[in-house]
């Protein structure tokens, strides 16, 4: 049995951020200080609180050490630097915290549209600068590309159409209507899926999340302190990384156990709570077929019917799902429409809701809620939050 | 021919990510061969080569040459994306599929497929190995499958 001795002993007590766009010119650096600063203020701390220094591994991005003198931080007790896709970070923030390594910890997201995913980018000459991660020949389904490949194999397997993925953009878009932070505002339908550009057969522009530039922090500290900080607590009840060994793209045995089925299991023996008690969920949509994923193996739906199921609980009126007229999904737009901040925006919309301060986007009475960042094959996360 | 030195390989591959580990793979493209790990030990191949087979943790890997036959386990078509030598994709889709090879259930490999409509490169596909010219070197594809060896 999985043991979870750090269960609502950690909190995530401040949040920041930039907002994101596709037109600024400002650095990583720069992003990332204002959304630090906004956070720290947000915790009602100052550079003398922060003893742990957490910064995500944003290709580009500077290190923590750079961080720390550009905040004028005074002693740091605690700091890395984890791969992007936010829960590793998360995670290192809370495992310092609980060990007595530093009492409140900083994480710092900072993004930037990279010269091979955006054509904007590339004409920009310091962002030329980012060393390229992406394959060097066509025929890779490494990275990204690894995504579309499965997603054939899920059209294949289940014998259904892009249903799942057109509606987890349509909703996403909606809720981004009302989320200042979002780049893309304007509402789209589910014709404008079906009629979009394809990037990678079977996957359009609109199943893919949206470069941008901006940036993401959090503040995390002991339950015991939040309780006097100005904020309502949001506290981690749950969380896990995982994979499986098998996880590189193209030797993945099947659809039906990765890494997303061991993050699952992790957080339902962890947890009090699951699905029918949850408020909110927040599952990751890099890609969409990553969400979909997520919709059917957390069991809110069986394997191969997220697009059934996504049409039986559609809201007209709002465009959006509503699970059962209660559980809105994303409702600060995803990745695909606030922009692709590998999971720091579903986690600070999932901190805003549940602190009862998301303005027109307030689901009334949010208590818990289930955050699912990362894919497939070595990035899946998830996160169970609720109210303090 | 004597086989090319890691240097060479390396100069006549430049388009490839020859690394130390699957530099065997690489130099097998010279040859018009596709070859993977196969463990000494346990006889399980190993793909993307490494130096320890994950099953039985043998160092016993010997580089080892396989059919190409196989089945279509995953395949896409790329609008856009990496450039290469042949590669035009205003011309058309480019086909980018994940072959199920016959040597072992689960062993997989990547490339593209020729001869064949696009609309015909699908999931189930069975294909053979052919080589294509690639910056003057040789590199595997597949293609459906020809009539009398099915």
């Amino acid at each position: 049995m999985p043991r979870n001795p750090i269960k609502d002993a950690v909190a995530i007590v401040g949040v920041g951020s930039t907002g994101f766009s596709r037109t600024d010119d400002r650095s990583q650096l720069a992003l990332g200080l204002l959304a630090a600063t906004a956070a720290i203020r947000d915790a009602g701390l100052d550079a003398s609180d922060i003893d742990g220094l957490v910064t995500i591994g944003e290709p580009g991005a500077p290190t923590s050490a750079m961080f720390a003198s550009s905040l004028g931080l005074d002693t740091v007790t605690h700091h890395s630097r984890p791969s992007p896709v936010v829960m590793f970070s998360i995670i290192d923030a809370m495992n310092a915290i609980h060990a007595g390594s530093a009492d409140v910890v900083l994480v710092i997201a900072a993004m930037l549209r990279l010269p091979w995913a955006s054509r904007s980018a590339a004409n920009d000459p310091f962002r030329r600068r980012v060393p390229s991660v992406i394959p060097a020949i066509p025929e890779s389904i490494a990275m990204a590309t690894g995504y579309t490949a499965w997603a054939s194999r899920y059209l294949h397997e289940y014998g259904v159409d892009r249903e799942a993925w057109a509606r987890v953009a349509v909703n996403g878009r909606s809720h981004a209507a009302s989320n200042p932070l979002a780049v893309l505002r304007d509402r789209i339908t589910l014709d404008d899926y079906h009629s979009a550009r394809m990037i990678r057969d079977p996957l359009c522009m609109l199943d893919m999340d949206i470069p941008v530039d901006g940036a993401d922090a959090f503040v995390l500290t002991s339950a015991e302190r939040a309780a006097s900080m100005p904020h309502p607590p949001v506290l981690i009840h749950s969380a896990s990384v995982g994979m499986i060994g098998p996880n590189t793209e193209d030797q993945l045995p099947t659809f039906q156990r990765h890494g997303q089925h061991v993050v699952i299991d992790q957080l339902k023996a962890k947890s009090d709570f699951w699905i029918d008690e949850v408020d909110l969920f927040y599952p990751y949509d890099g890609f969409t077929i990553i969400t979909s994923a997520w919709i059917e193996n957390c069991g809110w739906c069986p394997p191969g019917q997220a697009g059934a199921f996504l049409r039986e609980h559609w809201n007209d009126d709002t465009d959006t799902v509503l699970v059962n007229g209660k559980v809105p999904f994303n409702t600060h737009g995803g990745s695909l429409s606030e922009g692709g901040t590998r999971g720091t925006g579903h986690v600070r919309e999932a901190v805003v809701q549940l602190r009862g301060t998301a303005g027109d986007r307030q689901v009334p009475g949010a208590r818990t809620a289930l955050v699912t960042p990362g894919g497939f094959f070595f990035n899946s996360q998830g996160m169970m939050l609720r109210a303090g | 021919m004597s086989a090319p030195t890691d240097a060479e390989l390396i100069e006549v591959l430049a388009h490839l990510p020859v690394e130390r580990d699957t530099a065997e793979h690489y130099r097998g493209y010279l040859r018009r061969e596709l070859v993977f790990n196969r463990c000494g030990a346990c006889g399980r191949y190993d793909a993307p080569m490494r130096p320890m087979c994950p099953s039985c943790w043998s160092w016993d890997m010997v580089p080892t040459p396989v059919s190409g036959r196989g089945i279509l386990h995953l395949a896409i078509a790329l609008h856009q994306g990496p450039p290469a030598d042949g590669v035009d994709y205003a011309a058309g889709p480019h086909p980018v599929v994940t072959v199920d090879l016959a040597e072992q259930e689960g062993l997989r490999f990547t490339s593209t497929v020729v001869d064949c409509a696009l609309a015909d490169v699908r999931i189930g596909l069975p294909v053979e190995l052919t080589w294509i010219e690639r910056s003057g070197a040789p590199f595997p594809a597949f293609r459906p499958t020809t009539i009398g060896e099915a």
